[in-house]
């Protein structure tokens, strides 16, 4: 399947979504106006690859930021995963910068929320 | 209760004035080119011509390097209060009206004096003559000005240069220096009262307020304000991450669900102000909503204060997996979040404006 890469602007997170290289990573910061709208190309990529996925994923967010808006997509983008995750070996890493309490709790209740194999890795600035 | 009364009597002084803006505290490069980005952003939504946008930048810039250079001590973070530069824009009387201050050292006001009522002594066409003979003259002073600035702020706004100052110890004053950009060319100004921005310089100071910001507000005018509070030097990586977290919601709940009185162009109207105290930071918006949102808005607040803890943070989570509120609009999770990040309850209030429109004030304390 064609990857699907949106580049980082000042509101809006680097996206890539590549099986052939087998690197799939969320990162920078989401604040987007239209969350939906924003996230609705990627959920249409992720149902089209949950047809047929590709084995041994670790599914990358390194997020420094999100609004609430965001919350709510990646909250869909994650139930989309474990359900992927059914059929094929997936793990959520979720990355958060040392100090960012908040970032990590994010991940947290994330965790908490899904039945699928979740990582939250600090990392160092 | 008290400070949010504060805070919609100042928005209600500055509609009437409708201010544009006001930054105090250290002025950096990434600060100034934000500053500018917001007015670019402003006058580009609401349609000014291009000819008055470049005079007011040329002026802005101006402005802000005066600031920049001048502020003392140069480089430091912690200037006492009332010594911090301040930067206003306002938007009355059919002009830009553009005013910056910053501490000079008193010795040098005659100097400053002379220079500027030279200045506006002179016509348009001997501006240009004495800008080339301070040009070729080559004395000029290590801070690099040499009046230079202020010719180019006379020329470009083709008003006067009107200015002030206040005393502040033995050594030092304040000075302020104010021009105006009339949208019609024909009108210039022969006076301006500077006691108001006085005033209103001493209300700032006096709250610590770092930034104001009253006007239309869209995405793209948020993201020039949330540059300014990040390059901002806050000591706490924490406090600075929350301070941008709850500046996001506070101002996509303005851009989202504000509401328009009159016909305004290029977003919903609103003010939003940042202050310090302490160590706690203070941030206030106000915007307008529909009367008939007021009650069920109310109630959502009241409950979101009502609890804490775990039950807040279950709340949170079960508005996040409701993907029936999931438009564009909304998450449901704005105020909840805001109540989370700040950990202390949220003050609002509401006063009715008409019939159909009522002004909602939000404050959240970090």
């Amino acid at each position: 399947m064609e990857a699907f890469i949106i580049e980082k602007t000042e509101e809006t997170p680097e996206i890539i979504l590549n099986p052939t290289e087998n690197v799939f990573k969320i990162s920078y910061r989401s604040l987007p106006e239209n969350a939906n709208g924003f996230y609705a190309p990627v959920f249409e990529w992720l149902e089209e690859f949950r047809e047929n996925p590709t084995d041994d994923i670790q599914f990358i967010f390194e997020l420094e930021y999100f609004n609430t808006a965001s919350a709510k997509q990646i909250a869909k983008i994650l139930l989309i995963l474990e359900k992927i995750s059914h059929d094929v070996s997936l793990e959520v890493i979720w990355k958060y910068r040392k100090e960012d309490g908040d970032m990590m709790s994010s991940g947290l209740r994330y965790s908490k929320l899904l039945d699928v194999e979740f990582t939250i890795q600090e990392i160092e600035d | 209760m008290e400070k949010i009364t504060y805070g919609f009597k100042l928005f209600e002084g500055m509609q009437k004035d409708n201010l544009g803006y006001i930054y105090r505290g250290l002025f950096t490069q990434n600060i100034t080119d934000s500053i500018i980005s917001l007015a670019e952003n402003n006058l580009e939504s609401s349609g000014e011509s291009s000819k008055v946008k470049k005079r007011v930048f040329s002026i802005m810039v101006e402005c802000l390097q005066n600031v920049t250079r001048h502020q003392t001590p140069q480089n430091n973070a912690n200037i006492s209060p009332d010594q911090a530069g301040i930067f206003v824009i306002q938007n009355h009387n059919d002009a830009y009206q553009i005013t910056s201050g910053n501490v000079v050292e008193t010795n040098v006001i005659p100097h400053l004096e002379e220079m500027l009522n030279k200045i506006n002594s002179l016509e348009k066409e001997d501006l240009k003559a004495y800008y080339k003979e301070i040009l070729e003259d080559g004395s000029i002073s290590d801070k690099g000005g040499a009046g230079l600035g202020l010719i180019e702020m006379a020329r470009k706004s083709g008003n006067k240069l009107f200015f002030d100052f206040k005393t502040l110890n033995t050594n030092l004053s304040y000075f302020y220096l104010h021009t105006a950009i009339s949208k019609d060319t024909e009108n210039s100004f022969n006076e301006i009262d500077l006691n108001n921005i006085k005033n209103l310089h001493e209300i700032v100071n006096r709250e610590n307020i770092i930034l104001i910001y009253n006007g239309c507000l869209n995405q793209e005018g948020l993201i020039h304000l949330l540059s300014i509070i990040e390059s901002q030097s806050i000591g706490a990586v924490e406090i600075k991450k929350k301070l941008f977290n709850i500046m996001v919601e506070m101002l996509q709940n303005i851009v989202k669900h504000g509401e328009k009185k009159d016909n305004e162009l290029g977003g919903n109207p609103g003010i939003f102000f940042i202050s310090e105290s302490n160590n706690s930071y203070t941030l206030s918006t106000g915007n307008y909503i529909k009367k008939s949102k007021v009650d069920e808005l109310s109630r959502k607040i009241d409950h979101v204060n009502s609890i804490d803890g775990d039950d807040l943070d279950m709340f949170y989570t079960k508005r996040l997996l409701n993907f029936d509120i999931d438009n564009s609009k909304e998450a449901g999770l704005g105020i909840i979040d805001l109540r989370m990040k700040s950990c202390n309850k949220l003050l609002y209030s509401f006063s009715e404006v008409n019939n159909d429109v009522s002004f909602f004030s939000l404050q959240v304390i970090i």
